[in-house]
This record gives structure tokens, C-alpha cells and sequence, in this order.
């Protein structure tokens, strides 16, 4: 059994390969989104996060990852998600079908200035792409974090930013969403750091 | 401009200085200097985040392969396995519970799944249920709360996987001492040098331990994530072989 698992683990590191060489062409994109998220920050925004399966699980990571920094000194920021509330998952399921799950809760729970984060495998999770949805028609900023092709969700007009791990494989693609997520939150700081590069916030 | 400091405290800063001179700081120049940083940040933690991956598939390989053999014995004797940790940890442990509570639907060979594709099998994270987490914090204490769950649902067949960035995490130590005591096979991840998960692995406490040769947490949990989802496939692989050769 032991070398059929030393080969097993050979082909799953050559398949880690390539797409992790592929996220450095993204920088521009996740520079780009740190910036606008930022704004948000700085406008007094929230980040809203959701996903299902094991992207529910990246979901929390990255709203205790803004709400309680690892690096002392960071200012903590407001973010939530919308995976860890059982009953209201289940009950919004339940009366209005799964795919309105985070779609039904976005205009309970937002304000102007916050955003919404989809993340999704394949792109094709229908209630995240919901979610996206409406945090668009609420002028939220939105942003996703997708693998494979993207699917419906980069195709969606309603997606400000889309970052994409370049592989089809799930457990693959959810590994880059860990680090696409962890330096949108260390680089958001950035910008906090640098307090010129933020607009003044709009007089009405 | 200096280049931004990942360690300098961001407190005070963006509001205050700005809402004292806001006319000053409003350049386009700045903004795309500032872009070009965060740009050239995003290549170097991507960079180093695939090396330490690969890094630590190449260093573990025969830990790797000797703890997925290990678990397939557990599972093939009917065990479940349990997996704990705190915070940004406490995803992973959900994680890597849902990845074999729930495979990846389909699975190819391409992807590395067996013949009959990928199989769920039992698994529970010690962490999804507040009812008892907070039961057990409040009575006892926030130490006890993985000890607990594994003295009560704990089986000899069974596997118990605890996550930790600093290798200190108390709760995350007594779950593994627990998880021995009672026959378990133990599973440890770590950062930095292993701290108090190293100490357990040298005494026999832990059976397996993965330190990510780190002092960054997120490129610590980075690796974990790899290392875990490799165990898991290998596993997968494992029982397929077992089941396979009577």
C-alpha cells in the first residue's frame, strides 16, 4: 500500500504546482481589490461572507480573520458570515428554497458602504451567485473568489472583482482561497497604513 | 514613500491623520505607488507559500504516506475521525471534516480519486456544536471543551486530528492527551518549531505531527490546508487498496 501512496502524494504535489505559480499573474487583480475594499473599510463598510461546503468553513475563517487580527497592532474590522447561523440557514431553506439562502438575508443585513465576498469552487453555486446579486442591486462592493472556468458567478455582471484559483479541482482551488483571502486581509492593512491613498470620505 | 510595514500598528492612522489634513494626501501617484507594493507583496506570499507547500509534501512525504496508512486502518476497523482547534484553525478542523463527511463530488483518476471515486466517511468536528462548546467552557473551563467530547464519543478505532498555529493551544493539548488515553490514533498540525504539539510527538503522546517551518500564521495554516487535504486523499486511495486486496 505504502508506494501506491508515495505515487498518490508524487501526482497530488505536481497538480498543486501550476496553479500555485498561477495566482502571482493575479497580483494586479487582488491589488486592485484590496484597494476597493479598503474604501469600503475606511467609509465605515462591513464585509459580508458566504459560501457553501467546505468554502462555508473559509467563509468564517475570513470574517474572525478581520474581526480578530494574528498580527498585533492590526485595527480589528467589521465583517460576518453568513454560513455559521444554523436556524436561519435551515429556515430560509426550508420556506424559500437553498438558493435564496444568502440572497433572503444581504437587505436585513447590509448597509451602503459594505460588501459582499462569494466564494465558490466551480462558480456555479446558484446561492452565491444570488448573494452577488443582490449585494449589487444594494451598491455593495461585491467580490468573488471562484475556481475552474468561474462559472456563472465570474460571468456575472454583478461582480465587481473575481479572483480565480486556476484549477477545477475543489480541495486545490479552496487551498488558493486561503491565500488569496489571508493577503486580501494583510494588504487591505496596507492601504490603512498609507492614509493618503484612501478618498476623504464624500460630503453631501 | 517608505514601503508599508506588516508590523507596524495601523491604529490610529487612517482616520485621524487624514481627518486632520485630508487635502494633502489625495495624489493618484500615491495610489498607484501604493498598487505597485501591494502587487509586488502578492507575487512574494504567493511565491512563498507555494514553496513552503511543496516544501512540506517533499520533507513529510513518508509521514504523510505512514499517517494515511495508519487512518485507513482506523477507518477499515469502523473508526471516525474527530478533528479541533481555535479560531481560523477551528475552520480547518470543519474543513477537513466536511472533505470526508462530503467528498468532492464526481472525483476522476485525473484528480487522483480510486476506481469507484471518492467515499464519504465518518467524521465530526468538535467545534460546530455551541450547545456543548459553551456548556463545557462555562462549567468547567475553555480547556476542557475537546477533552470532554472526545471522553465521551472517543472509541479505540477512531482518529483525532488537533489544528494549532503555535503548537500551545491548551483545549487543543488535553483533546490529543485525552485522544491517546483512550487508544486513539492522534494527528497533530503546528507552525513555528511545533512548541508544546512537539514536546507530545517526542514523548509518543501525538503518533503523527506536521510542522509548517513557519512564524507566519497565515502561511502556516496555508500548508496545513495542503497537507490535510493530501492526507485525505491518500487515505481515500488507501481504503480503496485495502478493500481491494482480501
Amino acid at each position: 500500500m505504502e508506494a501506491v501512496l508515495k505515487e498518490a502524494l508524487t501526482a497530488a504535489r505536481a497538480r498543486r504546482g501550476g496553479p500555485g505559480q498561477a495566482l502571482l499573474g493575479d497580483a494586479e487583480a487582488v491589488a486592485r481589490a484590496c484597494h476597493d475594499m479598503a474604501q469600503r473599510f475606511h467609509q465605515g463598510g462591513k464585509l459580508i461572507v458566504f459560501g457553501n461546503g467546505g468554502p462555508s468553513t473559509d467563509a468564517q475563517h475570513v470574517s474572525v480573520e478581520f474581526v480578530h487580527p494574528v498580527v498585533v497592532g492590526k485595527r480589528a474590522l467589521p465583517a460576518t458570515s453568513l454560513t455559521s447561523d444554523a436556524a436561519t440557514l435551515t429556515g430560509v431553506a426550508n420556506r424559500d428554497g437553498f438558493a435564496e439562502v444568502f440572497a433572503y438575508q444581504l437587505p436585513i443585513l447590509a448597509a451602503e458602504a459594505d460588501m459582499a465576498l462569494g466564494l465558490s469552487s466551480d462558480g456555479d453555486c446558484a446561492n452565491v451567485r444570488r448573494g452577488l446579486e443582490t449585494g449589487r442591486e444594494l451598491d455593495l462592493l461585491t467580490v468573488a473568489l471562484v475556481g475552474g472556468d468561474g462559472g456563472a458567478i465570474a460571468a456575472s455582471p454583478a461582480v465587481d472583482h473575481v479572483l480565480t484559483a486556476h484549477t477545477a479541482d475543489p480541495l486545490v482551488a479552496k487551498e488558493l482561497h486561503v491565500t488569496l483571502y489571508h493577503i486580501l486581509w494583510e494588504l487591505v492593512h496596507v492601504f490603512f497604513e498609507q492614509p493618503g491613498v484612501l478618498e476623504p470620505e464624500e460630503v453631501s | 514613500m517608505p514601503p508599508p510595514s506588516s508590523d507596524s500598528g495601523a491604529g490610529g492612522f487612517g482616520g485621524s491623520i487624514e481627518g486632520l489634513y485630508p487635502f494633502l494626501y489625495a495624489g493618484d501617484s500615491d495610489v498607484e505607488s501604493v498598487l505597485g507594493e501591494v502587487r509586488r507583496s502578492t507575487e512574494e506570499k504567493a511565491a512563498q507559500t507555494l514553496d513552503l507547500r511543496l516544501r512540506m509534501l517533499d520533507e513529510y512525504a513518508e509521514e504523510i504516506v505512514a499517517c494515511a496508512a495508519a487512518m485507513v486502518r482506523r477507518f477499515a476497523r469502523g473508526g471516525k475521525l474527530y478533528a479541533f482547534g481555535n479560531g481560523g484553525s477551528s475552520t480547518d478542523a470543519e474543513g477537513l471534516v466536511q472533505a470526508f463527511l462530503q467528498p468532492p463530488a464526481g472525483g476522476s483518476p485525473e484528480e487522483g480519486a480510486p476506481a469507484g471515486g471518492w467515499r464519504p466517511l465518518p467524521a465530526g468536528c468538535l467545534t460546530a456544536d455551541v450547545a456543548c462548546v459553551t456548556a463545557l467552557s462555562n462549567d468547567v473551563g475553555f480547556e476542557v471543551i475537546f477533552a470532554r467530547q472526545i471522553a465521551a464519543a472517543g472509541r479505540p478505532e477512531d482518529v483525532a486530528v488537533g489544528l494549532s498555529t503555535s503548537g500551545g493551544s491548551d483545549n487543543v493539548l488535553a483533546g490529543i492527551q485525552e485522544a491517546k488515553q483512550r487508544g486513539l490514533l492522534t494527528v497533530g498540525f503546528a507552525g513555528y518549531e511545533g512548541g508544546r504539539l512537539g514536546e507530545l510527538a517526542a514523548s509518543g503522546v501525538l503518533d503523527h505531527l506536521f510542522v509548517v517551518p513557519s512564524s507566519s500564521i497565515h502561511r502556516i495554516q496555508e500548508s496545513q490546508t495542503t497537507v490535510y487535504h493530501v492526507l485525505w486523499e491518500l487515505t481515500q486511495r488507501g481504503l480503496a487498496i485495502q478493500e481491494a486486496t482480501p
